[in-house]
């Protein structure tokens, strides 16, 4: 059997001492591919990576020729796994589905399908990368072929050990050279992320520094916290908005997109709860969440999770002095429209006091305008017998400030008056 | 800080206006109250960066009424949910513009834009304001159209002095805290700001302007050019499984010979057949149903459809006729009058052999077959925005029929807003 001989090997073979041309080009190439890396931050990769790590198949989206190789031999190094590259489009649906074997009896034995040689060596390793490229540039068949190994770990009769992680890579379908399209169910059960490029990290990364993201690890201590944070965020969103549950694309734009879903949903918990376990900034579970059950939902779960940041009204309630509000203005009017909220439920004259106090702290630590509102429908909250809190005479600036609020909405009616 | 001395910012004043904007304008208080007010003399009025920093001269706040005020931070405002700064950074790189003049220019079409209908309703337009009349144009459009549409020159003089910040056109401002400075909101809160705007104004559209409702519900759906959309739907009709390609025992495959006594068989293409419905009743333009034609034949040759392949019937009242398409260019279009296009559809589909495809180009004022036909179906859509409002108001219980649920629709002529 002939066996291959890498070029790389010539390089052993003893040359005369007088250098050939193939070596001195070989030496401008080395001098090409020298290039250091530096760290920095990477959302793209950072998402990429968790995703693998919770070992859901991952779809990158992208532009031809923008990198999805280099970032997935930088993950495969991160992780410590091998990498196999299957470009899909050079393969037939049987590489995938598996080859019959004919033997000596057919009708008695059966015909085996034998898969591939990478897939042998990659199920005889145990773990490994699999990049399974150019997706959509394959013909149809073949996809539904590759579509099966991605969802269901199979290539003929071999199945893939759970150390195999996978990832897909397809163009975007305006770039898309054939008829390549996710149906509905099947992009539901992708993570999609959008790969692009940045314009500064590959100008440096030209000019011979390329990024080394710093990727992340997952902290044992956290980890039951972090399911427990996963299924407060979305049992929470999903039980104040049960229409999330389930909702199929409804126009063209969005087909072949993530969409919601019960399966979506449950991918999306699991991901929150990696990326709360690894630490992960609000951008890395953005993508991440966006790109399972797509933006709109996405969005609002993340809005949601913002509102869990925020301190409890009943924390707030029982220790107004001590209160430690939220420095952005729409965050701060939130949670004091929540105190106040919180004190229509359950009426006290301890906890309406109490809510004056933290409402002119409000004023006196931050702007005033936004203090308006919750401080009307507070004072509307009062009971006959209840006496006013000395606190609110703090809250006079707040009260001379929407005056003049009321005096410019009276001179804006009187100009529009005069100017019909 | 003393309040109401000379040369330091009136807080409250800028605050009261604030209020009075967010009591107005209640679905923009969430984005009103996340902007950070930073006090700043190198800017003329009042401006923002993209990170929802406010920066505020003191001298302007002094000298503008308080109902003034609160119009301008309604339009800085504008400036950041609308994204100007990201769709003038793209609008500088599609037509290649440089400079400050061609930054001040897109200032001036994003105020243009914001400016036609923000006032009003409670909201006093600020002295100064740009609106399109004031440069000769047509109000309703987006930055991207009114950029193309006037110059700097003397009638632009005046507004030479306005500056709304790199929030509004993209160019860094000296004064500009950067991203990494204190109190700048992260792409990803902005997100979320803009996607509360965005739902308040969904949920309640009643209270919304025309303007701000477009943008809502484009906010985080831009529609797609339809030219893709398009593509792709023809594309993946007539390449799918089922339709034009299949597996054949006719001629074995390539790889028989290393299974001795196995018949694999082979893939074989066969050009898909199109067939396109035109709908040339009265309300479709000329200019509108050529381009999509041509696009249909284009995409359709694409995908390996030989031109014989291709026919084209022009539907009104009653399916005229069926010619094959021998050229894209100079397709002859017969029509007028009412459309049915039921009776476009059972033309269609009685050609022998039976199409792949049914592209059908219309406006949708039309009975549609009931039963799903039995090939692939693509709507162009063309929209038709008079129809829609007046069954809207004048006549709420008709609804015309939609395109069925079994065919793909595509909007065509929906330019994209960030193009």
């Amino acid at each position: 059997m002939p066996t291959y001989t890498p070029f790389a090997a010539t390089g052993t073979l003893s040359e005369p001492a007088h250098a050939s041309q193939l070596d001195v080009a070989g030496e401008l190439l080395a001098l090409l591919r020298d290039a250091t890396t530096e760290p920095r931050p990477d959302t793209q990769l950072e998402a990429l990576t968790l995703a693998v790590a919770a070992d859901l198949p991952v779809l990158l989206w992208g532009e031809p020729g923008i990198g999805k190789t280099a970032a997935l031999t930088q993950l495969a190094a991160a992780l410590d796994l091998p990498l196999t590259t299957v470009i899909a489009s050079v393969h037939e649906p049987s590489d995938f589905s598996g080859l019959p074997i004919v033997g000596d009896d057919p009708a008695e034995q059966g015909v085996p399908m034998a898969p591939p040689d990478w897939a042998v060596r990659l199920v005889r390793s145990g773990r490994g990368l699999l990049f399974l490229d150019e997706l959509s540039t394959a013909a149809p068949a073949v996809q539904a072929a590759l579509l099966r190994l991605v969802l269901e770990r199979r290539i003929g009769a071999l199945q893939l050990p759970p150390g195999i992680r996978i990832v897909a890579a397809a163009n975007p379908r305006s770039s898309a050279a054939d008829g390549w399209e996710l149906s509905p169910p099947l992009a539901n059960r992708f993570v999609h992320l959008q790969w692009t490029h940045d314009h500064e990290v590959v100008v440096r990364g030209l000019g011979g520094t390329w990024p080394r993201a710093t990727l992340p690890r997952l902290d044992p201590e956290g980890l039951s916290e972090a399911v427990d944070f996963a299924r407060r965020a979305v049992c929470g969103l999903l039980s104040a908005r049960p229409g999330l549950v389930h909702r199929l694309p409804s126009n063209e734009t969005r087909r072949g997109g993530p969409w919601p879903s019960p399966r979506s949903w449950e991918m999306t918990l699991c991901l929150i709860a990696f990326a709360s376990a690894a630490g992960s900034s609000r951008e890395v579970l953005s993508l991440l969440v966006r790109g399972t059950v797509g933006d709109g939902p996405g969005l609002e779960l993340l809005a949601s999770l913002d509102r869990m940041d925020l301190p409890d009204p009943e924390v707030l309630l029982a220790d107004p002095a001590g209160a430690a509000l939220p420095e952005r203005g729409d965050l701060r009017q939130a949670v004091l429209d929540g105190v106040v909220d919180a004190v229509r439920k359950r009426p006290e004259k301890s906890r309406w006091d109490a809510a004056w106090a933290l409402l002119a702290r409000a004023v006196e630590t931050g702007a005033p305008d936004l203090v308006v509102v919750p401080a009307t429908t507070l004072a509307a909250l009062r009971n006959e017998d209840w006496d006013v809190p000395e606190s609110i005479e703090r809250l006079a600036g707040a009260v001379s400030l929407s005056r003049r609020a009321d005096h410019a909405a009276a001179r804006a009616a009187v100009a529009a008056k005069a100017g019909r | 800080m003393i309040p109401g001395a000379p040369g330091t910012l009136d807080l409250d004043k800028l605050f009261a206006a604030r209020l009075h904007a967010a009591r107005v304008r209640p679905y923009l208080a969430t984005a009103l109250f996340a902007l950070h007010v930073v006090e700043s003399r190198r800017v003329p009025t009042m401006a923002v960066d993209r990170n929802w920093r406010c920066y505020v001269s003191p001298g302007f706040v002094d000298r503008t009424p308080v109902e003034d005020l609160a119009g301008v931070w309604v339009h800085e405002l504008s400036h950041l949910l609308r994204d100007h700064h990201g769709r003038s950074d793209r609008v500088a790189r599609e037509r290649g513009l440089v400079g400050p003049g061609e930054r001040l220019r897109m200032n001036i079409a994003a105020d243009c834009e914001i400016n036609d209908d923000a006032f009003g309703d409670g909201l006093v337009r600020p002295e100064g304001a740009v609106n399109p009349g004031s440069l000769g144009l047509p109000e309703g459009e987006l930055m991207e159209d009114y950029l193309r549409q006037f110059r700097l020159g003397p009638h632009t003089q005046s507004l030479a002095w306005l500056d709304c910040g790199s929030g509004a056109d993209g160019l860094e401002r000296e004064w500009d805290l950067g991203p990494d400075g204190a109190h700048g909101l992260s792409a990803q809160e902005r997100d979320a700001v803009r996607f509360r705007v965005a739902q308040g104004i969904t949920a309640r559209p009643g209270n919304a302007p025309k303007g701000w409702q477009r943008w809502a519900e484009e906010a985080f759906h831009p529609p797609q050019p339809w030219r893709e959309l398009l593509r792709a739907a023809v594309r993946s009709a007539a390449s799918g499984p089922g339709a034009g390609e299949d597996y054949t025992y006719g001629r074995p495959s390539r790889r028989s010979a290393g299974v001795p006594g196995v018949v694999l068989p082979s893939l074989r293409r066969r050009p898909p057949r199109v067939a396109v419905v035109i709908d040339t009743s009265g309300s479709v333009s000329d200019a509108e149903l050529g381009s999509a034609l041509l696009e249909v034949a284009a995409i359709s040759r694409a995908v390996g459809g030989r031109r014989d392949l291709i026919t084209v019937l022009s539907c009104d009242a009653a399916a005229r006729f069926v010619h094959p398409l021998c050229r894209a260019e100079g397709i002859p279009l017969v029509g007028g009058g009412g459309t049915d296009l039921r009776t476009g559809f059972a033309k269609a589909l009685r050609a022998r052999p039976r199409p792949d495809v049914i592209v059908v180009l219309t406006d949708g004022q039309t009975p549609w077959p009931g039963t799903r036909p039995p090939c692939r179906t693509v709507v162009g859509l063309f929209p038709r925005q008079q129809a829609s409002r007046s069954w809207d108001e004048d006549d709420p219980d008709y609804v015309p029929d939609s395109p069925p649920e079994w065919a793909r629709v595509v909007v065509i002529g929906s330019a994209p807003a960030a193009r």
